[in-house]
């Protein structure tokens, strides 16, 4: 058991690193499927993150939402993305409007902006600056990586690692919100990827293609 | 108990108005549920105004405030109810796009609508918020083409990143709440909070942290420059009793969000801090609405912008505070509705008539289509505040309420953009309406779910212009006395 | 005694270097379902280059002769400055980072030079690309032992390994992590590699290294490929030494180096191991996505140093 304690110790202490690999990673990724396999490896060390907290504040409630986090985040969204690409039919690339090199730069940017910004709040809310620097920093990747990558799919990953971000953050300030909200935000979350989902099947017959950067019709 | 009727009615109606095949069974289904649900609102308010405030459960509540609304959401769902089951008769059959797929999603996005009027715990209100955007999402591309697919799209993007930050700054405000020593079940309770919110020790950091979150998160619902980008696109290609609710129901939902936490935040940290922000957006808003719509080129895109602009105002009424400041903001959310359903319902009918919205294209309508036309001068002038309409009293309250605290940079703004925007109306709506009509466009008539649903709305316009009606005064009392 | 153990270590990477070339080989051609050369087919090779004749071009001057030498002279000294069983070697205490990676420059610095003197235009081409590849590719090295040092407070390479050894190797570092991606980025670029530069081709348009060397034959080109081969086991023992350098010898016991050399021997496995995997699977980039790879080195690298910053507060 004591085992457990300092694994749980040890993921709550460094989890912070992985997530920055795999924002910095999202920065270069060159295919969708890449980029859906590092938004599940993501959840994958976010689910750790909530078990080992669950583990060490005594929450039970916690590991519900880790659960939750690991089926639906971890397996379900994936696979739903990667059956609508195959369904899909479109070109591998992600289309990014920047350079690898630039994503990186602005990446490592945000990563520095993210520890600027909770310098001052880290030590008004008691929790590590890492942890609440990581959150910051997925927030503003997913955001970055809506506005650099032109198909609609990135799009949508690019919202969902935002939401991930958010959700990070409420997991370390405040260890979830009660449980009832947290299903709540779930089921709205996978209906709104349901409804991105049809939108891109529309998007793709009306368009016959999912670059969302030619979507320029409406404007003025 | 009372509380559930007004959910379970469009909730479960629009299950089972997806079972009816036949469009006129349909829509009288629909029009029957509408009548259902209103009776059921106004059951609600007079509760209310009987007992002061009423619970179901800790997550439903209805105060002065939440009647308010309430009270403007049934009243325009009416009549776009009454309107759409006469404007469905130019829509199409296909698989998604029947009139049943139709009025079900309607309801389905009225139960969101209702929904965040009835919530008592600010997690739910963000659930029912995203719900909002998810249940029009589909209206909004109902038409299945190019343009309403993409306004469809963006709309659903942008708001979900935007509701994203307003969850950023619920959690935010939940932090607060538990660091100064409430229970995580009470720390979302809008009640629970604004009792303690002046006693306790929430940190004021925090609190500034988690209003900035919430206002771009809501404010990107409800318009504010420079989050509207998917508005004028989400209003002009939905269809047109879908844009009425969009700009009379919607907006004033995310404004009522907006409205809660500002009380909560103005009354524990201050209100120099929410208020001076949401007078910098409103203006904003308003200034550069008013500057767009002198460029417009589609009417129904012009409407939207009006939208964006009148959100403004009822932004910096909000901010100005004071008894006249909020009875001008709650006011003028009556008000705008009302005459922004007037507008689109005649925008409606130039489309159908004329086959473009491109204003250049449309000419001498006032000889092809005169009660419409009638109509679009009435809403016309009263969407730019001329009296005797009721904008123009909730305009001047605002008015006042910033001269009376020496805002005069506001004032000044304010004033101007109003005389652009008349400006603007005054040349696009002439040039609409005089002119020898294009060959092919015949003389048209209203039918009467048309002329029912404009004409409500104009005699309603031209009423709370003169003398606000009794009960609505006394509702209206009630949720500024919330406020307070 | 420790000088004794210092040169052993310097001999082996530099007589060792020609067996790492086979193995990689050896690997790569498993990984395709051949059965490849022997693995000590390289030492074959480079005896039979020594015992040939060195031609040289009519037009070329003492440069062109001279080059290999300087080359090989340069790289023998950075092998001197990489620890390998024990936390010292050669010069490891009497130069630091910069030095090492200058003597770097200064053996690719007359190789290019060797190649334009030799007048051909295909060395004209390899040298000009070389240029480009290694001045962009300074930038992340320099950076990556850069965010070492800070870490370490040391700037000799085998400080850096010392202090490296008090740590508990359980304690993630995101500078290491970030540091070794963009040294392991650096090293394929700077060893001639894939991504970067294929070192199989045949084909003179795709050749940056290869290309510099297509004039040169007999000794010449024996003591070149050998260097290149030093310099590739030189900078995969760098890469072990810096970021996993646990199982290093602390006395001078025979046991406790032969147990070194053997972790030794099954990291740099793993190294070759991941190096022909990544040899196989990647397609050479195109000329014009070389400056981007190496760019994403570089901000890997910058984002490692200004971890730094967050880690010493």
């Amino acid at each position: 058991m004591d085992l457990i304690g300092i694994a749980s110790g040890k993921v709550l202490s460094s989890f912070s690193v992985f997530l920055f690999l795999t924002v910095l990673l999202l920065a270069v990724a060159r295919r969708i499927s890449t980029s859906i396999l590092l938004f599940s490896l993501q959840s994958a060390v976010i689910t750790a993150e909530v078990l080992a907290t669950a583990f060490q504040e005594k929450l039970p409630e916690a590991y519900i939402v880790g659960a939750l986090v690991l089926v639906i985040k971890v397996i379900l969204i994936p696979r739903a993305f990667f059956s609508l690409t195959k369904r899909l039919r479109t070109v591998r690339d992600v289309k990014a409007s920047t350079t690898p090199a630039q994503s990186v730069f602005a990446v490592a940017a945000i990563i520095y902006l993210s520890y600027a910004a909770v310098h001052s709040y880290g030590q008004a809310v008691h929790v590590p600056d890492d942890a609440l620097a990581a959150a910051v920093s997925l927030i503003l990747t997913g955001a970055f990586l809506m506005l650099s990558r032109k198909k609609a799919l990135m799009q949508m990953l690019g919202l969902l690692v935002l939401e991930n971000g958010i959700f990070l953050a409420a997991l370390i300030t405040t260890f979830g919100m009660p449980l009832v909200i947290e299903i709540g935000i779930f089921f709205d979350i996978l209906i709104g990827l349901l409804l991105m989902g049809i939108f891109t099947f529309r998007i793709n017959d009306t368009f016959e293609h999912l670059d969302v950067s030619k979507l320029r019709r409406l404007r003025g | 108990m009372l509380l559930l009727l007004p959910l379970a009615i469009p909730f479960l109606g629009a299950g089972l108005l997806l079972t009816f095949g036949n469009p006129l069974r349909a829509t009288r289904a629909a029009l029957f549920l509408g009548v259902l649900e209103i009776a059921s609102v106004a059951a609600v308010i007079w509760q209310v105004h009987e007992h002061g405030e009423l619970r179901e459960g800790p997550y439903l509540r209805v105060d002065g405030l939440s009647s308010f609304f309430l009270l403007v959401i049934a009243f325009i769902s009416g009549l776009v109810l009454v309107y759409a089951s006469g404007y469905l008769r130019h829509m199409g059959e296909g698989r998604f796009s029947s009139p049943r797929w139709f009025y079900a999603l309607v309801f389905l996005f009225l139960f969101t609508m209702v929904s965040v009027c009835l919530a008592a715990n600010l997690g739910f209100l963000w659930i029912m918020m995203e719900a909002t955007t998810l249940a029009s999402a589909l209206l909004v591309g109902f038409y299945n083409t190019e343009g309403a697919v993409e306004a469809g799209w963006k709309y659903l993007i942008v708001c979900t990143v935007g509701i994203a930050f307003a969850l950023f700054g619920t959690i935010v405000l939940y932090l607060a709440a538990v660091k100064a020593g409430m229970s995580p079940n009470d720390a979302l309770d809008w009640a629970s909070l604004m009792n303690v919110a002046s006693r306790a020790g929430f940190d004021p950091h925090l609190l500034k942290l988690a209003f900035v979150f919430v206002l771009v998160g809501y404010g990107t619902k409800i318009g504010f420059v420079p989050m509207h980008s998917w508005l004028p696109d989400a209003h002009a290609e939905a269809p047109t009793p879908i844009s009425a609710l969009l700009s009379a129901v919607l907006l004033n939902c995310a404004m009522y969000a907006l409205m809660r936490y500002d009380a909560i935040v103005s009354r524990s940290a201050g209100p120099a801090f929410s208020h001076s922000l949401l007078l910098t957006f409103g203006a904003l808003s308003m200034a550069v609405a008013g500057l767009l719509i002198l460029v417009q080129r589609n009417l129904k895109r012009l409407m939207a912008y009006s939208s964006i602009e009148h959100m403004g105002m009822i932004a910096i009424g909000l901010g100005l505070g004071g008894p006249l400041g909020v009875l001008g903001a709650l006011l003028h959310t009556f008000n705008h509705s009302v005459a922004k359903s007037l507008l689109f319902f005649g925008a409606g009918n130039v489309r159908q008539n004329a086959g473009t919205l491109r204003m250049e294209a449309i000419r001498g309508i006032s000889r092809t289509m005169p009660q419409t036309s009638a109509a679009l001068i009435l809403g016309g002038l009263a969407i730019v505040g001329l009296p005797p309409f009721g904008l123009f009293v909730s305009e001047f309250a605002i008015l006042s309420a910033a001269f009376t605290q020496a805002r005069y940079f506001v004032a000044i703004v304010f004033l101007i953009v109003l005389s652009v925007v008349f400006g603007g109306f005054a040349y696009h709506l002439s040039h609409m309406l005089t002119g020898e009509p294009s060959p092919g466009h015949e003389h048209s008539t209203l039918i009467p779910s048309e002329w029912l649903a404009m004409g409500l709305a104009a005699l309603c316009s031209l009423l709370f212009g003169v003398r606000i009606p009794h009960l609505f005064d006394v509702v209206l009392r009630e949720a500024m006395r919330v406020l307070r | 005694m420790s000088i004794v153990i210092d040169v052993l270590q310097a001999a082996m990477l530099i007589l060792g270097a020609p067996l790492v070339r086979g193995i990689i080989a050896r690997l790569k051609a498993h990984l395709q379902r051949r059965r490849g050369a022997s693995i000590w087919r390289p030492y074959v090779e480079l005896f039979k280059l020594l015992r040939k004749e060195d031609l040289v071009p009519p037009t070329s001057s003492a440069v062109f002769r001279l080059a290999p030498l300087a080359l090989f002279a340069a790289t023998i000294c950075m092998s001197a400055f990489v620890p390998v069983v024990h936390a010292s070697a050669l010069l490891g205490s009497r130069g630091d980072f910069f030095l090492l990676v200058y003597l770097l420059a200064l053996g690719r610095f007359f190789l290019s030079l060797g190649a334009l003197d030799g007048g051909s235009a295909f060395g004209g081409m390899g040298a000009s690309r070389e240029a480009l590849v290694s001045s962009l590719a300074e930038a992340p090295l320099l950076l990556g032992l850069v965010a070492l040092a800070i870490l370490a407070s040391r700037t000799d390479i085998s400080g850096i390994v010392t202090w490296t050894l008090a740590q508990n190797i359980f304690n993630i570092s995101a500078v290491h992590i970030l540091a070794f991606a963009s040294l392991a980025m650096v090293t394929l670029a700077e060893t001639g590699r894939m991504p970067v530069d294929n070192p199989t081709t045949h084909l003179e348009l795709t050749m940056i290294h290869e290309g510099m060397v297509l004039e040169y034959s007999g000794p010449s080109l024996g003591l070149i490929e050998w260097a290149s081969a030093i310099k590739l086991q030189a900078m995969l023992a760098l890469l072990v030494s810096l970021f996993a350098p646990w199982g290093m010898a602390s006395n001078s016991t025979l046991g406790a180096l032969v147990l070194a050399l053997l972790f030794y021997c099954v990291k740099l496995g793993v190294l070759l191991v991941l190096l022909s995997v990544i040899e196989s699977a990647v397609a050479k980039l195109r000329m014009y996505l070389v400056p981007d790879y190496l760019g994403v080195a570089s901000a890997v690298s910058a984002l490692a140093v200004i971890f730094t910053t967050l880690v010493k507060r």
